[in-house]
């Protein structure tokens, strides 16, 4: 727990100085902005909860993809990963401190979007279900941690897909029904959906928005946590595998 | 006064030859059509299901056709950072010190995007448009790819402006191309109509690049006069000139400053 408190604390601060990492904090009004005005202009101020959901999850997802994604090659780049390796520290548990805090501190996109809302179009999105809010937030805080350990772990065992990575953000909204629930999606898509831990959050979020009973919870919170346990056990693997690779294959540095 | 064209005409060639090599860098065909046009496809497809949920074929018809424009801006503003590049690997002391307006470079440098980025907007609108039932009257909506090229060399126009300003705050170069991005996402008529804004935003819309090319889209997918056609795109022309225009003063003013303050450094 040592280590793992070292690493956030590490990466809290380097986030003090690195705005590039924050980028989509400080760009996410814009968006929010973005989708209010089109439920504004077709009068559905029904679908605000959509609008705030929608870029707070999109936030959390995108820091992940960006941040998350590149701690270990970061540290590669640093030239700081010799010494993480020879060390007797667990890697991973390096890697899981830093994207605890990366992925906590993007949780703050969700107030920000309704506080957006709220600033330029007046609309105050009441969160309905305090308790089932706070739990999905705490669900879908571990299920992005976990998925983001696949991301750090993946993107430097592929090189190749590192071209994949500014890709992988609006096909997973779509997939995760973060701006539209999965339901509107073409049928052949929504089993793929099911598999993608966004679209039981946002789904979930969206419902403690509405004054109308959340159904299901304990079962949806079930499935959101067992995505992030499998996604997580996904990344303690490729994350073994990366050591094992550059130790191998003496590619710690990149000089 | 020939030789100076002649001379900035080679300059221009080679800044062109040094962006394609970039995009070849960059990408290969698989990677720029299963990664980075999968992308587009999706985002553009994300807006059009929103029209969808409204519940309202115009609204999904507006969305589709925006976003599948606005996608152009989003792989043209990489501008910003190509540019920086260029600080970054050191070689703008040079471009300064050489006889040549770095302006001329610059406006050559960074023209990939804008084969990148009427590519993607193309293939979205052509791609999409029948999967979400939007309707592309032919041969009239083949008029959609001069304007779509008309508007990509607007939004670059714009965007030599933004680099000129992330030239100097390099390590804020992808938010400034971002803000930049979502600015035209929201004020350009993209989402909604630019009437739908308070008068002082629609005024700022009215220079902003996208915004009379994109009502020129509509106006051709609408069997719209060919008048009010033109008129959209002769506007789109001016604010492109004048984006073009602003961006040659900030770069020669940046040579400027850069000379007298000596802040023109080898590396960022």
């Amino acid at each position: 727990m040592r280590l793992f408190w070292a690493s956030a604390r590490f990466q809290a601060l380097k986030l003090r100085h690195s705005l590039d990492d924050l980028m989509v904090l400080v760009t996410l009004p814009l968006f929010t902005i973005a989708f209010m005005a089109i439920v504004t202009e077709a009068g559905r101020f029904d679908l605000a909860p959509y609008a705030v959901v929608g870029t707070g999850i999109m936030a959390i997802w995108s820091i992940a993809l960006f941040v998350s994604g590149e701690i270990i090659d970061s540290e590669r780049w640093n030239g700081t990963l010799d010494a993480t390796v020879a060390a007797p520290a667990s890697l991973a548990t390096i890697v899981l401190g830093r994207i605890a805090v990366v992925t906590l501190i993007s949780l703050f996109g969700l107030a920000e979007s309704a506080f957006a809302a709220w600033a330029v179009f007046g609309v105050w999105v009441q969160v309905h279900h305090v308790g089932v809010f706070l739990l999905t937030l705490a669900c879908t805080f571990f299920a992005m941690v976990g998925t983001a350990m696949i991301m750090s772990g993946f993107f430097v065992l592929a090189r190749s897909a590192v071209q994949f990575q500014n890709s992988m953000s609006y096909p997973f909204y779509v997939l995760g029904g973060v701006f539209v629930p999965v339901a509107v999606l073409p049928g052949w898509l929504q089993p793929v959906s099911k598999v993608v831990f966004l679209s039981w959050a946002a789904d979930l979020l969206r419902d403690c928005l509405q004054p109308a009973p959340v159904t299901q919870v304990l079962l949806r919170l079930g499935i959101i946590l067992l995505l992030g346990a499998v996604a997580m056990a996904i990344g303690y693997v490729l994350i073994r595998r990366v050591l094992h690779r550059v130790r191998h294959q003496g590619t710690v540095s990149f000089t | 006064m020939r030789a100076a064209i002649g001379d900035n005409a080679r300059v221009l060639r080679y800044a062109f030859i040094s962006a394609m090599a970039d995009l070849r860098a960059i990408y290969t065909w698989r990677t720029w059509t299963f990664a980075w046009l999968l992308r587009m496809l999706a985002q553009v497809s994300m807006f059009a299901l929103l029209g969808k949920m409204l519940g309202s074929a115009a609204r999904t018809q507006y969305l589709l056709v925006g976003n599948a424009v606005l996608v152009m801006a989003f792989a043209v503003l990489a501008i910003c950072a190509s540019t920086a590049w260029e600080r970054m690997a050191g070689t703008l002391p040079l471009l300064i010190a050489s006889p040549t307006a770095p302006f001329v470079v610059f406006a050559g440098r960074s023209v990939q995007w804008l084969l990148d980025g009427v590519g993607c907007s193309l293939v979205s609108l052509f791609l999409l448009a029948p999967l979400f039932g939007v309707r592309l009257p032919m041969p009239a909506a083949l008029l959609v790819v001069p304007l779509v090229v008309l508007i990509a060399v607007s939004v670059y126009c714009f965007g030599l402006v933004l680099a000129s300003i992330a030239l100097r705050a390099m390590r804020l170069r992808s938010l400034i191309a971002n803000t930049g991005s979502l600015s035209l996402m929201v004020l350009a008529g993209v989402q909604v109509s630019v009437s739908f804004w308070p008068a002082p935003v629609q005024y700022l819309a009215n220079v902003l690049p996208l915004t009379h090319g994109l009502q020129a889209v509509r106006e051709v997918l609408a069997d719209g006069r060919l008048a009010d056609i033109g008129r959209q795109a002769a506007l789109e022309c001016s604010v492109a000139l004048g984006w073009l225009v602003l961006a040659g003063l900030a770069f020669r003013h940046l040579a400027e400053s850069g000379r007298r303050d000596g802040s023109i450094e080898f590396g960022g």
